[in-house]
């Protein structure tokens, strides 16, 4: 029994990934992704006096813009875009300290090193002003809604056709691919919408969490990255012979977004190499627009990085994906030569 | 002349390295009850998925309908896979619509025994019963060809009988029918035969011609058992057949030597071939 169970267990390659796959994962997350505290914030000092500030302030404040004329309509639309995580008010004694609730444990480590600073600094957390723990998940949430449905859900719902035998009677059916892929997408894509807009409504009427931003910009974010995860669902059911193999795949793909999105652990308090993985994570740049746009209200022309990012995302992996659905319900159009006459042996 | 409904000239095909289909020529004409028998492997559904344009690249020519085998082909074939091809999760009535919108027809009346089921998923309807739904479903819009692949595997013998006679009335009203069957019974049913082992036509014509004159050997005797023991290691094709055993490609002496050697006394008589018999001895040559 246990010699047999190895020799399946060996020739199981992706239980084999995920058996080595799993254990690294986790040490390397864990090891240098799982940390929560924040060591050092980007900071912005504007006003009059922003030099002799900006000179006096500790390490922890990371300055990367230091400007006298700029005033706090300014300093509020750096913390706003994100430009900054902190912004320093230096006109005056005390000194008001901006800073962006929205990044929930960058702005806990900065209210404790501002409390340590005594009467000369005052803190305004815009944004998140209780520094709630719901307010910054629930819009991580919404995109981890999303990555389940139409990862895993797209995925076993597809398989399930091929494995049916009914992927095969569709493509012997009179019906375009795209019009065979387009109806199983559709009703993903909606189911996705439909539970994106329940979670929402409820994130903002029953934990009270803000919608600062524009519904449009926010939608426009959600479509996008709903076109990466479907694809990555439609991708994952093109490699998989199973509704248990899709599962599997779906589930190595969902935990580092998981962990590694900015969801969990700040990104500021990942090392280098682990946060570049986490800016390839779909769910990382979505994380960036629903938290920008629901907590900061933060304009479109901020969250061109990840909006742009996402873009690109779901061309490459929806396109590719599609494009490796639509062989096995219409094998690809090539032209064999046989007695001497050209022949088409293949859908059109 | 009118054209063949199906027809491949030099088809082949390869998955890999592995020939799945090597230059074969066929063709099914109106009104014809084709058979394709083979053993698994021997490249059946690799021919069929071809012909219904499935299959990328392939060698040599495939025509469906005179033409290639497109989506506009298609429309004008029924076909049920050996998996059927109907959805689970959906009543008999609900999977009746799907492919009556897909074809643009109009939803038939159901059979009396489909009909009482019309609210049942397909899932929990037995397999026979299943079977006639794929078969409905192929034929709702009135197709000019059938492809049905091992379309009575596991059905009662009642409910395979209706199964023909559906079969036999389409091709009386012209349609041409291709079927894979593993049944001989059914093999015999068919107008013409084309046999495949190793992804080669190696037979091909009406049941007499492809048995021909072939003849094999009976052997008759109570230690039937013994008999079979000592036969099966000299490589020769041997079957039982109730008691007694049949070797189909035997020389007589060759055997009459090895059941002495195994000290069996047998009466060894030569008789007509089956058609299993003809096709073990085709497949065996193809492997050579």
């Amino acid at each position: 029994m246990v010699v047999k169970e190895f020799r399946e267990l060996r020739r199981d390659r992706r239980t084999v990934a995920m058996i080595v796959f799993m254990p690294l994962l986790l040490l390397v997350i864990f090891g240098y992704a799982a940390n929560f505290s924040v060591d050092s914030v980007t900071t912005a000092v504007v006003g009059p006096q922003a030099d002799q500030v900006a000179g006096m302030l500790p390490d922890f404040f990371d300055v990367t813009t230091t400007d006298t004329a700029l005033t706090e309509a300014d300093a509020h639309d750096m913390v706003q875009r994100r430009d900054v995580d902190v912004a320093f008010l230096a006109d005056g004694t005390p000194v008001t300290v901006l800073v962006d609730g929205s990044n929930l444990f960058a702005a806990q480590a900065t209210v404790s090193v501002l409390n340590k600073m005594g009467d000369q600094v005052t803190a305004d957390v815009l944004f998140n002003p209780d520094l709630e723990t719901s307010w910054v998940m629930i819009p991580a949430i919404i995109g981890l809604i999303l990555t389940f449905i139409g990862t895993i859900v797209t995925s076993i719902g597809l398989v399930r056709e091929r494995t049916a035998g009914t992927l095969e009677q569709l493509a012997v059916m009179p019906i375009r691919a795209s019009t065979v892929i387009l109806g199983k997408i559709a009703p993903y894509f909606l189911l996705a919408a439909f539970d994106m807009t329940l979670v929402t409504v409820l994130g903002v009427w029953l934990f009270g969490v803000p919608f600062n931003g524009n519904v449009a910009v926010f939608a426009l974010g959600a479509a996008i990255f709903l076109f990466v995860v479907l694809g990555l669902g439609v991708f994952i059911s093109t490699i998989s012979q199973n509704a248990g193999q899709a599962i599997q795949v779906a589930f190595m793909l969902m935990l580092p977004q998981i962990l590694l999105s900015g969801m969990i652990f700040p990104l500021d308090a990942m090392a280098a190499g682990v946060r570049w993985i986490a800016y390839g994570l779909p769910l990382t740049y979505f994380t960036m627009i629903s938290q920008g746009v629901m907590l900061r209200g933060a304009p479109i022309d901020s969250l061109w990085l990840p909006l742009g990012a996402l873009t690109v995302m779901a061309l490459l992996i929806f396109t590719g994906a599609v494009l490796r659905f639509r062989r096995d319900l219409a094998p690809s159009r090539r032209r064999g030569h046989a007695h001497g006459e050209h022949v088409e042996a293949a859908t059109r | 002349m009118t054209p063949a409904l199906l027809e491949t000239r030099g088809f082949s095909h390869r998955f890999g390295t592995l020939l799945a289909v090597d230059d074969v020529t066929m063709h099914v004409e109106p009104g014809e009850v084709v058979g394709l028998l083979g053993a698994n492997g021997a490249g059946k559904t690799t021919l069929i998925r071809a012909l219904l344009g499935l299959v990328g690249s392939p060698d040599g020519q495939v025509r469906l309908l005179g033409g290639p085998p497109s989506r506009q082909a298609r429309m004008r074939v029924g076909y049920v896979p050996q998996g059927m091809g109907l959805y689970d999760d959906l009543t008999v009535a609900e999977n009746l619509e799907f492919t009556a919108r897909a074809y643009r027809a109009r939803v038939p009346q159901l059979p009396p025994d489909l009909a009482e089921h019309s609210g049942t998923l397909v899932g929990s309807l037995a397999l026979g019963s299943q079977r006639r739904l794929a078969f409905v479903c192929a034929l709702l819009h009135d197709p000019e060809v059938l492809v049905l692949d091992e379309p009575t595997s596991g059905v009662d013998p009642l409910a395979r009988a209706r199964l023909w006679d559906t079969v036999r009335e389409r091709a009386e009203a012209g349609v041409g029918v291709l079927i894979t069957t593993h049944y001989m019974q059914e093999a015999q049913q068919c107008d013409r035969l084309l046999l495949m082992a190793g992804g080669r036509l190696v037979g091909s014509g009406s049941e007499e011609d492809v048995v021909g004159g072939t003849t094999a050997v009976e052997v008759r005797t109570e230690r039937w058992a013994d008999a079979f023991a000592a036969l099966e290691p000299t490589g020769a094709a041997v079957t039982l057949s109730g008691r007694s055993v049949r070797v189909a490609d035997g020389d007589e002496a060759t055997l009459r030597a090895v059941l002495a050697q195994a000290g069996v006394p047998a009466e060894l008589v030569s008789v007509p071939a089956t058609i299993e018999e003809r096709m073990a001895v085709l497949a065996k040559d193809a492997v050579r």
